[in-house]
C-alpha cells in the first residue's frame, strides 16, 4: 500500500476532482439521446464522472477518519525508491520554474519574439534560478541557453523542417 | 512466422533502420541512466520526430528506446543508489552495496547479463505467442473486447502503486479526459463547454508529455538538493564467466519467466515484475539474509525480470491492441499517429510493422548488451549532468514536441495543464499509469460497447451469454473484489498495529 499522504492533500485533490466531474455531468445534461444507436453520447461520460465522484467520496471519508498526525511528507516523494523529503527550497524552485514556463509559453503564444530568442531567455532565467545565479556558472548557462535556443531553431526549421512556435 | 521474422530482421538491418535501432538503444540507456528521466518521457518526446519517418523505422526507434531505457537505469541504481527508472528500484538494494564493497564492475556485469537474458527469454514468448494470440483475438466481438478492456482497467488499477480506489479514480479520469470532442458514434460535440478548441478533443501526445514529462520534471526539481554518493564505474568483473552463467541460470530463467508473465498482464509494468521476481528469488534462496546487502541473486532477479517485461508487454499490444505497460500505451499512440489501428488484425493490415517491432526487440537486446558492456563508464558519467541544466532544456523539448503535432499552441497549453494535473495527482499518490492507459483505451472501450449495443438493440445480455466475455467479466469482478478485500484487511491490520502501540 502507499505511504500515507497528507490528509489535506487527499481531501483537496478529491474535492477538486468532484468539482470537475460535477461540471462534466452538468455538461452532459444538454446532450440529446442517441438516434441511430441505443446509448447516445451522454451516458458513458456521465457514468464515468459519477463513479469518480463516488470514489472521491470514499477517499475523503477515509482521509477524514485518519488522525491528523498521520501522513505528512513521509514517502511522498514522487519517485519510487527514493528516500527522504524534498529540500525546503524545493517547492520555491518548482513554483518559480512553473511560473517561468507559463510565462515562456505565453510569450511564444503572443509571438513576442522568435523561438530562439525566447528560448534563450527562458533557459537563462530558469537554469539561473535553479543554480542560484552563481557567477561561476553564468558563462555555462549562457552558452547552454544560446546553443539550445538557436541550435533548436536551426535543427528543427532547417533539418527536420518543422514549424516552431513564436515569431518566425 | 519464420518468414515474417526474417522480413522484420531484413527491415531492421537496413542501414538507416539499424542506425535508428542503435541510436534508440543508446538514447534509451542514457535517459534510463539519468535519474528522473524515464523511458516513457523519452518516447513521448520522440513521437513528434517520428511523424517524418516510415512507420517501420518509427517503431524500430521507439522499441529500441524502450529496451535501452529499462536497462540503463541499472547504472545509476548501482553506482548512485538512485534507480534511473522505477523498475530498477530492487536493483539498488543489492547493486549499490556490492558497488560500495568495491565490486561495481561485478554488480553492473550481473545486471547487464541478466537484462540481456530477460530480454531474450521474453522475446521468445513474444515471437511464439503474438501471432496465435492475435488469431484467437480476431474471434472477439464487441462485448468480448469491452469486457477485456474492463478487466485490463481493473487489473491496472489494482496492481499499480497506491490504493486501489486511487488507481480506479486515475484510470477513470484518464477515460474521462479522452471523451471531449466530436463523439465518433453520433457525430456531435460533447464535453466541449462551448469551446471550439475542444471540438477536436484532447490529443494523446500533449496529454502524455504533460502527464509523464512535465509532472516528472516538477518532481525532479523538488528533489534537486539531494546529495548522492557516487561510485566510479569499473570494467573489472563486467564479463561473467561460464561458471557464473551456470550458477545464475535458474534464477535468470525463473525471473525472466516471471517478468514475461507480468509483462503480458495489461498495464502491469516492469516495476511489479522486478519486485515479484526479487521476492521469489529471496524466498527460494538458501541465503535470504544476503538480500539487500549485495546479493548477486538479487541483482540478477530484478534485472532479468524488468527487461523481460518489455517483450511480455508487447504481446497484448501486438495481438490485441491492449497496452501491456505505460510505454506500450505510448507505442499505441505512435501507431495511431501513423494511421495504423492496433488490434488483432495488425498482422494482416500492417504485417511489416509488426515484424519490424518483433525484430527490433531482438536486435535492440543485442545492441544493448554491446553498448552497456562497452560504454558503461561513459554512460555513468553522462548520468551526472547537472539536472539544473537538463530539466529546463527538456521543458523546451516538451513545448516543441507538443506544438509540432498540429502547429497549434493549444496543444502546448494542454501539455502544461496536464503536467500540473499529473503532478497534483502524483503528490496525492494517484498512480499515473492507469490514467494514461485509461486515456488510450477509453475510446476503444466505448466504441465496442456502443457497437455491441447497436447489434443487440440495446441489450447487454451477450456479456453474460458469450463465454469469453463472461470469463473476462468474472475475472474483472473477482480481481476487484480480491483487491478491495486485501486492501481492507491491510487497513485493519495497520489500524490494529496503531492501536497496540
Amino acid at each position: 500500500m502507499s505511504p500515507s499522504v497528507d490528509r489535506r492533500t487527499d481531501i483537496g485533490v478529491a474535492l477538486g476532482l468532484i468539482v470537475i466531474c460535477a461540471a462534466i455531468i452538468i455538461e452532459t445534461l444538454d446532450l440529446p439521446p442517441g438516434t441511430f444507436e441505443p446509448l447516445g453520447s451522454a451516458p458513458v461520460p456521465r457514468t464515468t464522472a459519477t463513479i469518480i465522484i463516488l470514489l472521491c467520496g470514499l477517499v475523503i471519508a477515509r482521509a477524514a477518519r485518519r488522525p491528523a498526525s498521520a501522513g505528512g511528507n513521509t514517502g511522498e516523494s514522487g519517485n519510487a525508491g527514493e528516500e527522504g523529503d524534498e529540500p525546503a527550497n524545493g517547492y520555491g524552485h518548482a513554483l518559480v520554474t512553473v511560473l517561468l514556463t507559463l510565462a515562456y509559453a505565453a510569450a511564444i503564444h503572443m509571438r513576442l519574439s522568435t523561438f530562439a530568442v525566447l528560448t534563450t531567455l527562458y533557459l537563462v532565467a530558469t537554469i539561473g534560478w535553479l543554480t542560484g545565479f552563481r557567477p561561476r556558472l553564468l558563462p555555462a548557462i549562457a552558452v547552454t541557453a544560446l546553443v539550445v535556443g538557436f541550435g533548436c531553431q536551426y535543427i528543427f526549421t532547417r533539418i527536420f523542417v518543422v514549424d516552431l512556435p513564436g515569431l518566425q | 512466422m519464420i518468414d515474417g521474422l526474417l522480413s522484420g530482421l531484413a527491415l531492421v538491418f537496413q542501414p538507416w533502420a539499424f542506425f535508428l535501432c542503435v541510436l534508440g538503444t543508446v538514447l534509451g540507456i542514457t535517459v534510463g541512466a539519468i535519474p528522473g528521466l524515464t523511458g516513457a518521457m523519452l518516447i513521448a518526446l520522440t513521437l513528434p520526430l517520428t511523424y517524418y519517418m516510415a512507420p517501420t523505422e518509427a517503431v524500430v526507434l521507439l522499441i529500441a528506446m524502450y529496451v535501452g531505457a529499462v536497462t540503463g537505469g541499472l547504472i545509476t541504481a548501482t553506482l548512485l543508489r538512485m534507480p534511473g527508472t522505477p523498475s530498477n528500484v530492487m536493483t539498488t538494494f543489492d547493486g549499490y552495496p556490492m558497488a560500495r564493497a568495491g565490486r561495481p564492475g561485478r554488480a553492473l556485469g550481473l545486471g547487464i547479463s541478466a537484462s540481456f537474458i530477460g530480454g531474450l527469454v521474453s522475446w521468445v514468448f513474444l515471437f511464439l505467442l503474438a501471432k496465435p494470440l492475435s488469431i484467437w483475438a480476431t474471434r472477439f466481438g464487441p462485448f468480448e473486447y469491452f469486457t477485456l478492456i474492463l478487466m485490463a482497467m481493473v487489473l491496472i488499477a489494482s496492481v499499480s502503486q497506491g490504493s486501489l480506489v486511487k488507481g480506479l479514480i486515475a484510470g477513470l479520469l484518464g477515460m474521462l479526459a479522452s471523451m471531449p470532442g466530436v463523439d465518433p458514434s453520433a457525430g456531435q460535440p460533447r464535453l466541449t463547454f462551448d469551446w471550439y478548441m475542444l471540438n477536436g478533443g484532447l490529443k494523446l501526445l500533449p496529454v502524455l508529455i504533460g502527464v509523464f514529462a512535465v509532472s516528472q520534471i516538477i518532481n525532479d526539481i523538488l528533489e534537486l538538493g539531494k546529495r548522492v554518493e557516487r561510485i566510479e564505474a569499473s570494467s573489472r568483473g563486467l564479463l561473467m564467466s561460464l561458471r557464473d552463467w551456470l550458477r545464475h541460470a535458474l534464477n535468470m530463467l525463473r525471473s525472466s519467466l516471471i517478468g514475461t508473465f507480468v509483462g503480458i498482464l495489461p498495464g502491469v509494468g516492469a516495476s511489479i515484475g522486478s519486485v515479484i521476481a526479487y521476492t521469489v528469488a529471496k524466498n527460494v534462496s538458501k541465503t535470504p539474509d544476503a538480500f539487500g546487502k549485495g546479493s548477486e541473486s538479487g541483482i540478477v532477479a530484478s534485472e532479468a525480470a524488468n527487461n523481460a517485461t518489455v517483450g511480455g508487454a508487447l504481446i497484448p499490444l501486438i495481438a490485441m491492441g491492449i497496452p501491456g505497460s505505460v510505454i506500450d500505451a505510448i507505442l499505441i499512440g505512435a501507431l495511431m499517429i501513423h494511421s495504423i489501428q492496433p488490434g488483432p488484425t495488425l498482422f494482416l493490415t500492417n504485417g511489416d510493422v509488426v515484424w519490424a517491432m518483433i525484430a527490433a526487440c531482438l536486435v535492440a537486446n543485442f545492441v544493448m548488451l554491446l553498448v552497456m558492456t562497452g560504454s558503461v563508464g561513459w554512460v555513468a558519467r553522462l548520468a551526472t549532468i547537472p539536472r539544473q541544466f537538463l530539466l529546463p532544456v527538456i521543458i523546451v523539448f516538451c513545448v516543441v514536441g507538443s506544438f509540432g503535432l498540429d502547429n497549434t499552441m493549444f496543444d502546448v497549453w494542454v501539455m502544461l495543464v496536464f503536467g500540473l494535473i499529473g503532478f497534483a495527482l502524483e503528490r496525492a499518490r494517484y498512480p499515473l499509469g492507469p490514467f494514461v492507459i485509461g486515456f488510450v483505451l477509453a475510446p476503444l472501450m466505448e466504441e465496442k460497447l456502443r457497437s455491441g449495443l447497436m447489434m443487440t438493440a440495446g441489450s447487454i445480455t451477450p456479456i453474460f451469454t458469450r463465454p469469453v466475455a463472461l470469463v473476462f467479466l468474472i475475472a474483472a469482478v473477482a480481481l476487484l473484489t480480491w483487491s478491495l478485500v486485501s486492501e481492507w484487511r491491510q487497513r485493519q491490520a495497520t489500524q490494529q498495529t496503531g492501536k497496540s502501540h
